[in-house]
């Protein structure tokens, strides 16, 4: 079994609780700090789909997690991160996709682009996927914080809500990893595939090249491929656990 | 060399006329939407136009063939011309001339002939949209411009991003005329298509502007579907509506491809604005806020996380049951009709016994009974009766009673004694005089009759008269009163009854009457005032005494009778008979309570009824017994009745009276239960013969037609 990694950021807690424009979901609970704890402590046999979050005794809000919890609020924080993406002030224009001519930085990583496609994919290879695709938009993300504040034409609301965007991927992504460690110590997944590794190198190479897009081309790209990663996401969850909420 | 050859000068500069052009052609061009047409011709070939030495002009007309006038278009050395302002649909004729410098025009060309076309190239599309309705597959919709009057043909074409190739529409038909129909083979997410519509007829084609379109934006699912209605009861009976649908059968849910979010929207069925409920990803809903005995209509619809709204669903009607149940309803109307029909018993059982109903619920107030007391007495208002009745004692005085008092009549017996009948009224005096003058007693006596009429008459028209005497008042200074027979004819009783006056005195007066029936015949005559007198003034225990017996006892007993005298009904008179029943010894006495034979509880006498004064006093003459055959005396048949008994009384103040032959005889027409009292009245008779004996042996009178009483009578008793 392998021992759980490193324990999720506050961060990723603290943006998950908060979601703009989805009144229908929950903020999550303080409870899931104590999952990264718990994690790393425990050995869970493969095949327990509950996890115990609370690593200290006499916590009024303990409770009980599972990891198809743990995966709709990666799933919740995924559609955040689209709503976000598709903030209207980031695209004033909108029409615009007449103009831009260009790729994303992406598209040369293969995706399944139709729904017999993704639920063909075996699990290991879209996680695995969504891993490497929110890896890619890392460095683009940190390029694209830094050249925010010189939108004027931005409103402050829309500024801060542009911030959070490159924290809500790491998060996300920190999130993604630890739930696939998990599922792959649960035996839902399997272990081909390497780890973060690949998806780290693959990442790497792509970057170099978004750092040439323009600012409308970065937005358009983004809102993309978040909302790959949420359909995945979707899509890869249902295949593992049917049912609830499917 | 004037010898010229006269030749014709032939000089070049002379104007020449070149041959036409040839090979005029003409064309119809359009070109952004502009039609013209195009006309080109050739140079005439002799004309050599390639040096440069000549130089040719051109002349172009052209004209409609409705046309009459030609249009002439100086077109220049050019062999070509545009000319414009065509009108589709017509024929032109083109012809064209050529002309050399400083020379002639030339022929015109042979004819052309070019027939504008009506139609023109097509008008520009336009895509009007793309919607895919479960993310797999989408189509798109265009609009068609002009068609130019020609059929025009439209073709879409597609590029996907990345890929440089264009691409046919795969489907026309699936989605219906001017759409495009994309399937999930060419449905690719993830990247922008550019989609164009070309128009194509004869004469052109036309192309739209290109659309871009990302699938995933693009999403409108169809309707949800089976919403069904139901209201349900909660555990405390409330009912609430729970509202339940399906998603939409393509869109697939169930892998988590489409997220879906719904919306409701309710109204009643008269209302005008929906009520809209979000209700989020679930596909139920329990409406608590319902209107009972409504009608609702109920719509939803959908959305996926990132697309557009659906169209609402096709209506779905639900009668919420109203709060009044049908047996609520059947209880009220049993109730009502049940306690309505109970009200018209009431009314009606009100309105049949009606007022003893009235009574029975307000019983009557039930009067003051004094035992002894006529309230009659107080209806009259004849408060001397009442009083004398109670046994007041002067109280009110009656001036009349008094003066009447002193006032008695004596009669003689002489035969031209003629007392006046009583009946006139209003000659009290003059009765009083006549009297007077018939016998030589002073004026002392006065009488009291009063003739005044008696509210009704007695009950039975055929009275025997009969004499009732009632023994003298003490005032009675003389006893001239005598008359054994006071006799009043029925006739004259009759008359003579309405003359009685209602009292107390008076059915004293009856009930001596009947007592006295075997009275020595003693005319004495009794002033009914004077018993008035009697019994207010000091004398009242004597009226009891008078009346017989027991003075208290005959108080009431007497009252009694007063009150049958005024009495109209023969009830009364039953009392009457009863009180007789009752003194037994004890008789009516009228005497005032010297002891005499009256007050010994003697039957009283006959009294022969002399007159009636006007206040109701009865003068009246004991019956004279001197002889045995005082009642033969007293009876003379046709002009002496024997004596009048007072059978009854009726209606207050009529008496009775029956005239009785015999004294001794049982009366004729007395009822049974009196005649033991008159029997008594007989035996008691010799007793009391001797009371009133200061009248005239004889009491006989005279009644001269008229029954009356004799005042003297009353006298002599009271000796």
């Amino acid at each position: 079994m392998e021992p759980v990694g490193q324990p999720l950021g506050p961060h990723f807690l603290r943006q998950s609780g908060q979601r703009v424009g989805d009144p229908a979901h929950a903020a999550l609970p303080v409870g899931y700090a104590w999952l990264c704890a718990l994690l790393g402590l425990l050995g869970k046999p493969p095949g327990a789909a509950f996890v115990a979050i609370c690593a200290r005794q006499g916590d009024s809000s303990c409770r009980f997690l599972s990891v198809s919890d743990l995966f709709d609020r990666v799933i919740q924080h995924s559609d955040r991160l689209h709503s976000l993406s598709t903030e209207k002030n980031f695209l004033p224009n909108g029409n615009a996709l007449g103009k831009w001519t260009g790729k994303c930085h992406t598209s040369k990583m293969l995706t399944p682009n139709g729904k017999e496609y993704v639920q063909k994919i075996p699990r290991e290879e879209l996680t695995h996927l969504i891993l490497r695709l929110l890896q890619a938009w890392k460095e683009p993300l940190s390029h694209f914080d830094q050249n925010i504040g010189h939108h004027q034409e931005l409103s402050s609301d829309s500024l801060s809500k542009a911030k959070q965007i490159s924290s809500m991927v790491h998060e996300l992504k920190t999130g993604m990893e630890k739930v696939t460690e998990k599922m792959q110590s649960m035996g839902i997944i399997s272990n081909s595939l390497n780890g973060m590794g690949s998806s780290e190198a693959a990442g790497l190479s792509i970057s170099n090249e978004a750092n040439l897009m323009s600012d409308y081309e970065f937005i358009h790209c983004f809102r993309r491929d978040s909302n790959k990663v949420q359909s995945y996401l979707k899509i890869l969850k249902c295949r593992i656990w049917p049912g609830n909420s499917c | 060399m004037e010898d010229f050859l006269p030749t014709s000068l032939c000089s070049t500069t002379r104007k020449v006329q070149p041959d036409p052009p040839v090979n005029l052609s003409l064309q119809v061009i359009q070109s952004a939407g502009i039609l013209y047409l195009w006309a080109k011709w050739s140079p005439p070939p002799l004309v050599d136009v390639r040096s440069g030495w000549l130089i040719l002009h051109y002349e172009l007309r052209l004209k409609s063939e409705e046309w009459e006038e030609w249009e002439t278009i100086f077109v220049g050395q050019q062999t070509h011309y545009k000319a414009f302002k065509l009108h589709p649909g017509l024929k032109y004729i083109v012809q064209v001339h050529c002309m050399l410098d400083h020379g002639e025009w030339s022929e015109w060309s042979s004819e052309s002939y070019i027939q504008i076309p009506n139609g023109q190239s097509p008008g520009k599309p336009e895509l009007l949209r793309c919607r895919s309705p479960e993310k797999e597959t989408f189509t798109c919709w265009w609009k068609p411009g002009s068609d130019g009057g020609l059929p025009t043909n439209y073709t879409l074409f597609y590029s996907k991003e990345g890929d440089k190739s264009i691409n046919e529409c795969p489907d026309y038909r699936t989605a219906g005329p001017n759409s495009c129909y994309f399937n999930k083979k060419h449905t690719s997410l993830w990247a922008i298509y550019n989609i164009t519509i070309k128009a194509t007829n004869k004469r052109g084609s036309n192309i739209s502007e290109p659309q871009y379109v990302d699938v995933t934006y693009i999403v409108q699912p169809d309707p949800p579907v089976n919403l069904s209605l139901e209201v349900k009861k909660q555990v405390d009976g409330k009912p609430y509506l729970l509202l339940k649908w399906y998603p939409p059968p393509l869109a697939d849910v169930k892998s988590g491809w489409l997220t879906l979010e719904y919306k409701l929207r309710l109204k009643p069925e008269e209302a005008e604005e929906w009520e809209t409920i979000f209700v989020g990803q679930q596909t139920q809903y329990k409406l608590f806020s319902l209107n009972p005995g409504k009608k609702y209509i109920a719509q939803v619809h959908c959305k996926p996380d990132h697309g557009e709204w659906s169209e609402w669903s096709s209506e779905s009607y639900i009668q919420i049951p109203s709060d009044i149940e049908l047996k609520d309803v059947i209880v009220w109307i049993f109730v009502a009709v049940l306690s309505s029909i109970i009200c018209l018993i009431i009314i009606g059982m009100m309105a049949l016994k009606g007022f003893s109903m009235v009574a029975c619920i307000l019983p009557p107030v039930p009067g003051p009974k004094i035992k002894g007391l006529d309230t009659h007495l107080l209806e009259t208002g004849r408060s001397v009766e009442l009083l004398s009745a109670l046994g007041c004692q002067d109280f009110p005085p009656t001036s009349d009673c008094e003066d009447l008092l002193v006032e008695f009549l004596e009669v003689d017996d002489s035969e031209d004694q003629q007392l006046m009948p009583s009946h006139e009224k209003g000659h009290p005096s003059k009765n009083m005089k006549s009297a007077h003058k018939e016998t030589d007693s002073d004026s002392g006596r006065g009488s009291c009759d009063s003739p005044f009429l008696l509210s009704e008459r007695s009950r039975e028209p055929r009275i025997p008269p009969s004499a009732f005497q009632t023994p003298d008042i003490s005032e009675i200074p003389e006893n001239n009163a005598r008359k054994s027979s006071c006799e009043i004819q029925s006739t004259d009783l009759k008359e003579i009854i309405p003359y009685f006056s209602i009292g107390g005195a008076k059915l004293s007066m009856g009930l001596g009457a009947q007592l006295l029936n075997n009275q020595t015949p003693k005319c004495s005559y009794h002033d009914i005032t004077n018993v008035c007198k009697i019994a207010h003034g000091t004398m009242n225990v004597n009226v009891a005494s008078i009346l017989g017996g027991n003075e208290e006892n005959q108080q009431s007993q007497y009252s009694k009778p007063t009150e049958t005298i005024s009495e109209e009904t023969l009830d009364k008179q039953g009392e009457v008979e009863s009180l007789h029943s009752k003194v037994d010894q004890d008789r009516m006495q009228l005497l005032p309570n010297e002891k005499s034979p009256f007050l010994s509880a003697k039957l009283m006498d006959y009294v022969e009824i002399h007159k009636v004064n006007q206040d109701g006093a009865l003068a009246v003459l004991p019956k004279q017994k001197e002889n045995g055959g005082k009642t033969e005396n007293c009876t003379v048949p046709g002009t002496n009745k024997e004596y009048a008994k007072v059978s009854r009384v009726v209606d207050n103040s009529i008496l009775v009276i029956i005239p009785v032959s015999r004294v001794q005889s049982t009366p004729m027409f007395q009822e049974p239960p009196k005649e033991s009292v008159q029997n008594l009245q007989q035996s008691q008779r010799e007793k009391n013969m001797s009371y009133c004996f200061t009248t005239p042996s004889e009491c006989k009178i005279d009644t001269g037609g008229l029954d009356y009483l004799d005042p003297t009578s009353f006298m002599c008793s009271f000796n």
